[in-house]
């Protein structure tokens, strides 16, 4: 697919030349700092906030599935099989390939749409073993108890199952989160945008600068959204943390 | 009052029932303890007075009423529910968790909080302390209080408590049973009080149901007439080779007759007329004597400052041991 005449990876390659503006082709060393300062509210920041954009919405999408699905699989324990080898299969795909396909095998254009597809796809084997794996954790007596003074079975789901797996589930957002932080990064090769963007055409243009930012900022990015996860499954524990600082 | 009628249960997929034409009657009031060894599905008829399952054969009355007259989570809210693990909810506070029937019943935020505080009072929990705290935070005595606690929260009739003491030391056990005994005698509450454990069953129940594997029967009778006239000899093989001693521990020293103390009574080994008569037995045996001295109040063992009612003579004790007649204390 190399061949100059292939229409997709053409439109591929315009894309990745005309993104950014152009530097000054006098090499200063290994980061051209006036590059970064003239062009980084310009260039730098949009890749940033698309990146974001494009792995929050995808995590929101993965789980409005994963939670009902998750619920399913855990009520209904043959699902769970089949449900796992499916997401399975979907992580399993290479992220140049998941996209590839999506593009020249499922027909999406070119942009943000198949990106965020592979995204969710990529999210919903963690999400959906999280969500499974919380309710399991729900100790059977509190479940017991429940039922036994009188909490409907829609009361025990939402004021007593999700509450307390709420943790767990949160632990696979936050696996996923970092997961599709990495991913996201190749979604610039379908033109998704994003901190790839930088990265690719950095490498393309033989220009330090662009694809050292790109890989920095998407490592923050990455270790960034795993802190602040951390934070909100603490913050959603109240009763663990405490139970472990008592004697 | 609640009525056990021809109530079986059998499981679908198995040929043996668990709980096999069970009739019997609860009175007002009363702590009905079902006990058995394992697989006698005592847990089993528990539960299916307030329908988390449901019998195959014949219906359970509730005050003339039967239970599948309204619906199972209706039934539930009005009949208190502990068990062993006490199933509280690790992320509610203990307010909170004792708070859970009373606001699914709709009562107010100040009712339902000024209701929790007064439990956590009656189980010996000091509110201020305890109240904001989590479960985790708890020792597991506490944490049975606490489940004891909820279940009495909106009030109920009935409870129903499976080993609600079961996860605890023996000593803090003693405390707990003692406690809500004591408790007992205020609310008299109708309880359906499941456990394996025989000598639990004679101290806590009114009456016993003494369960066989297969969910039958054996015997269902106060514990005085149930360790004085065994009806089987599976009976007498559950409630154990020392029925005899078990029948002493349900009398208290205080209860029977005592004979006038003559004058040398010094050397005699002090027995508290809070004592039970086994207890009262293991100290004459232990001093070596044959009578002991009947104090009140203080410490009996250690020559207690209480004036003295009396002695109590091994005989005595013996003839209350053959008698059928036992004055419950």
């Amino acid at each position: 697919m190399d061949s100059a005449d292939d229409p997709p990876t053409s439109t591929l390659a315009l894309l990745f030349q005309s993104e950014f503006a152009s530097e000054e082709q006098q090499n200063q060393g290994f980061i051209d700092w006036g590059w970064l300062a003239d062009n980084f509210t310009e260039d730098v920041v949009p890749a940033f906030f698309q990146h974001i954009f494009l792995c929050f919405v995808s995590l929101g999408i993965a789980l409005v599935i994963a939670v009902p699905l998750g619920i399913l699989c855990a009520r209904y324990r043959a699902l769970y099989t089949p449900v796992t080898l499916i997401t399975g299969f979907f992580y399993t795909i290479p992220s140049f390939a998941m996209f590839t396909l999506l593009i020249f095998i499922v027909g999406f254009s070119v942009g943000k749409t198949p990106a965020i597809i592979a995204l969710v796809l990529y999210s919903l084997l963690v999400m959906v073993r999280n969500v499974v794996t919380g309710l399991d954790s729900v100790p059977p007596e509190t479940k017991d108890a429940a039922k036994g003074m009188g909490l409907t079975d829609r009361q025990i789901l939402f004021g007593v199952e999700l509450p307390l797996a709420l943790p767990v589930i949160v632990a696979g957002m936050r696996i996923a989160m970092v997961t599709v932080i990495g991913i996201a990064v190749i979604g610039a090769y379908i033109g998704a945008g994003g901190l790839g963007d930088l990265i690719f055409d950095g490498i393309t243009r033989d220009f330090p600068t662009l694809w050292f930012t790109g890989a920095v900022l998407s490592t923050l990015l990455a270790i960034g959204a795993d802190l602040v996860f951390v934070r909100i499954e603490r913050m959603l524990s109240p009763w663990s943390r405490r139970a472990r600082g008592a004697t | 009052m609640i009525e056990f009628k021809n109530v079986s249960k059998t499981y679908a997929g198995s040929d043996n029932p668990v709980v096999e034409n069970l009739s019997f009657e609860i009175a007002d009031g009363e702590i009905c303890v079902l006990v058995g060894p394992s697989g006698c599905g005592k847990t089993t008829s528990m539960r299916m007075v307030n329908r988390l399952i449901e019998p195959t054969e014949g219906e359970i009355i509730i005050d003339g009423q039967k239970n599948t007259d309204m619906s199972g989570t209706e039934l539930r809210r009005k009949i208190g529910y502990a068990i062993q693990q006490t199933g509280l909810f690790p992320h509610r506070t203990i307010a909170d968790n004792v708070g859970t029937v009373p606001k699914l019943l709709g009562w107010d935020k100040s009712r339902t909080a000024s209701r929790a505080d007064e439990l956590l009072d009656l189980v010996g929990l000091p509110p201020d302390q305890y109240r904001d705290r989590y479960p985790a935070e708890l020792s597991g005595g506490q944490q049975q209080r606490v489940g004891v606690a909820r279940a009495l929260a909106a009030d109920p009739p009935i409870m129903l408590m499976d080993e609600p003491f079961g996860a605890v030391d023996p000593i803090t056990r003693d405390r707990l049973q003692n406690e809500f005994l004591h408790i007992q005698e205020d609310i008299k509450k109708t309880i359906v009080f499941v456990t394996h454990d025989i000598d639990e069953g004679i101290k806590m129940g009114d009456k016993i149901a003494i369960l066989k594997e297969g969910g039958v029967l054996a015997q269902y009778d106060t514990p005085e007439n149930i360790l004085a006239r065994p009806a089987s000899d599976f009976v007498q093989s559950f409630v154990g080779g020392d029925r005899v001693l078990k029948r002493l521990s349900l009398t208290l020293v205080g209860d029977i007759d005592l004979e006038p103390a003559n004058g040398n009574s010094g050397d005699l080994p002090h027995i508290d007329e809070k004592w039970n008569l086994k207890d009262a037995l293991s100290e004459i045996i232990g001093a070596g004597a044959d009578r002991g001295l009947v104090v009140t109040g203080g410490d009996g063992a250690e020559g207690g400052n209480g004036g003295s009612r009396g002695t109590i003579t091994l005989d005595s004790i013996r003839k209350i041991s053959h008698g059928s007649e036992v004055p419950r204390g």
